[in-house]
């Protein structure tokens, strides 16, 4: 797996809204984009294409298979990301151990699972079915949950072991997930870092967030804050991952401040600048 | 919510996972199946629902609401004109709309709501061209939404859309008494 041997360092999440910001990135080796958002065929997104000619690797980054819901993953979508991964030429994929729709309903949003051994073999019989037709690795993200299942079987560190061990898959971390969920459970983050294979980490992310009435949100629309940055470095003296990445998704700033942002992060991770 | 801590862990009683996976009934009451449990959470969050037995019903409603604004964020880039129109106004009236309608895609949602207005004679002055323009350019399906590819003329408010060969022009003409898209 050499999407996991290759450092990369500090990347950032394509959008549209920011592509001429991520253009004049002189440093850039890594970024990622919203694997629904990358058509079949046809044009890519103006801005994808001349990534790719830099050598810049770009990650399809899935949110709407539904991996850990009780249903089997529809193939149809399971093929879409497998096409975004051939046009994009990407190392990898990624999705999220969450779940997104049931009985036909959308959620609309990524939604936690019950930390049970019945989700487990859920989430391990649909990323089989997805690997399947993949042909790349596939890297698995745990979620951010505002609520927790009232009936879990396993603590964080157990469910996503176990996961990660019987798929043989690889590991989004998202450090901001990691640092919300700890502040919503009322548990320190960085022990997390340490009940899970770190080794297994493909990449990471890193996203701003706010509180309200008492509950972290991970927004992607705020400051990346500094206790996540720390948790950046935590990780790194533990276990360097081969990039991490920006994770920003509207409330987009000035370029200094994304530009501090990454840089920021290539400081807490002891990466070089890109910017 | 405090299965991470040591003691939490023991006081549950959750099994080492090195010794592999408790049986089936491991203590713990016969409840639904995953599938079930899914579906009533997701009705909970999308359809009005009641919360279902046992979670944090205050959490639960923090991520409902926190749901619907991203929603009406991902609703208001479709129609920027609606939401622009709307102003201050936009998230209550889309939270409103959306609260025991779960999303069947963000140009959709947007579609039916500014409908909705549009019949109650609320839809902003703005966003009538934006209406008329899907309306003219798109085909409404049980299916999905479709390029049209016939030539089409509709009429929104004070709007009056023409589309051919997928090219499209917006009029403004004087208002007629009552709002209709046809």
């Amino acid at each position: 797996m050499t999407a996991a041997r290759t450092p990369y360092g500090v990347g950032i999440g394509w959008r549209p809204e920011i592509a001429g910001f991520v253009a004049g990135l002189p440093g850039l080796r890594f970024a990622e984009v919203v694997a629904e958002s990358v058509p079949d065929d046809g044009e890519l997104p103006a801005g994808l294409d001349d990534l790719l000619g830099r050598g810049v690797a770009v990650v399809p980054h899935g949110v709407r298979l539904s991996l850990g819901g009780a249903e089997p993953v529809q193939p149809e979508r399971i093929d879409h990301l497998a096409r975004a991964a051939a046009r994009l030429h990407a190392p990898l994929v990624s999705e999220h151990i969450a779940f997104v729709r049931a009985a036909g309903v959308e959620a609309g949003h990524l939604l936690p699972l019950p930390r049970t051994w019945e989700a487990i073999d859920a989430v391990v019989a649909n990323v089989r079915r997805t690997r399947e037709r993949l042909p790349v690795p596939l890297a698995l993200e745990p979620i951010a949950a505002i609520f927790d299942w009232p009936d879990d079987e396993l603590d964080e560190g157990a469910f996503l072991t176990e996961i990660l061990e019987r798929t043989d898959a690889l590991l989004l971390l998202d450090v901001a997930n990691v640092y919300a969920n700890a502040v919503n459970r009322g548990t320190d983050p960085a022990a997390l870092l340490d009940e899970i294979p770190l080794e297994r980490v493909a990449y990471v992310h890193v996203a701003g967030g706010a509180e309200h009435d008492g509950v972290y949100h991970d927004t992607h629309t705020d400051a990346v804050p500094r206790a996540v940055l720390d948790l950046v470095t935590q990780l790194c003296e533990r276990h360097r991952p081969p990039a991490l990445m920006l994770e920003r998704d509207g409330a987009y700033p000035p370029a200094a401040a994304l530009r501090a942002e990454l840089d920021a992060i290539a400081a807490a991770s002891g990466f070089v600048a890109v910017t | 919510m405090s299965d991470l801590t040591p003691a939490g862990r023991g006081a549950t009683g959750v099994p080492d996972p090195a010794t592999g996976r408790p049986a089936r009934a491991g203590g713990a009451q016969a409840r639904p199946g995953l599938a079930a449990r899914q579906a009533a959470l997701v009705d909970a969050l999308t359809r009005g629902a009641p919360v279902p037995a046992g979670f944090d019903a205050r959490r639960v409603e923090i991520a409902r609401v926190a749901l619907l604004r991203k929603r009406a964020g991902e609703v208001a880039r479709h129609w920027p004109m609606m939401a622009a129109g709307l102003g201050p106004g936009w998230l209550p009236a889309f939270s409103a709309w959306a609260a025991a309608r779960p999303t069947r895609g963000s140009l959709r949602d947007g579609w039916d709501l500014a409908r909705e207005l549009l019949a109650r004679r609320t839809l902003p002055e703005m966003a009538a061209p934006e209406l008329a323009v899907r309306e003219a350019t798109l085909r409404y399906d049980i299916g999905g939404l479709r390029p049209r590819r016939a030539p089409a003329v509709r009429r929104v408010a004070g709007s009056v859309a023409v589309q051919a060969a997928g090219r499209v022009t917006v009029f403004r003409v004087p208002e007629r008494p009552a709002g209709r898209t046809r």
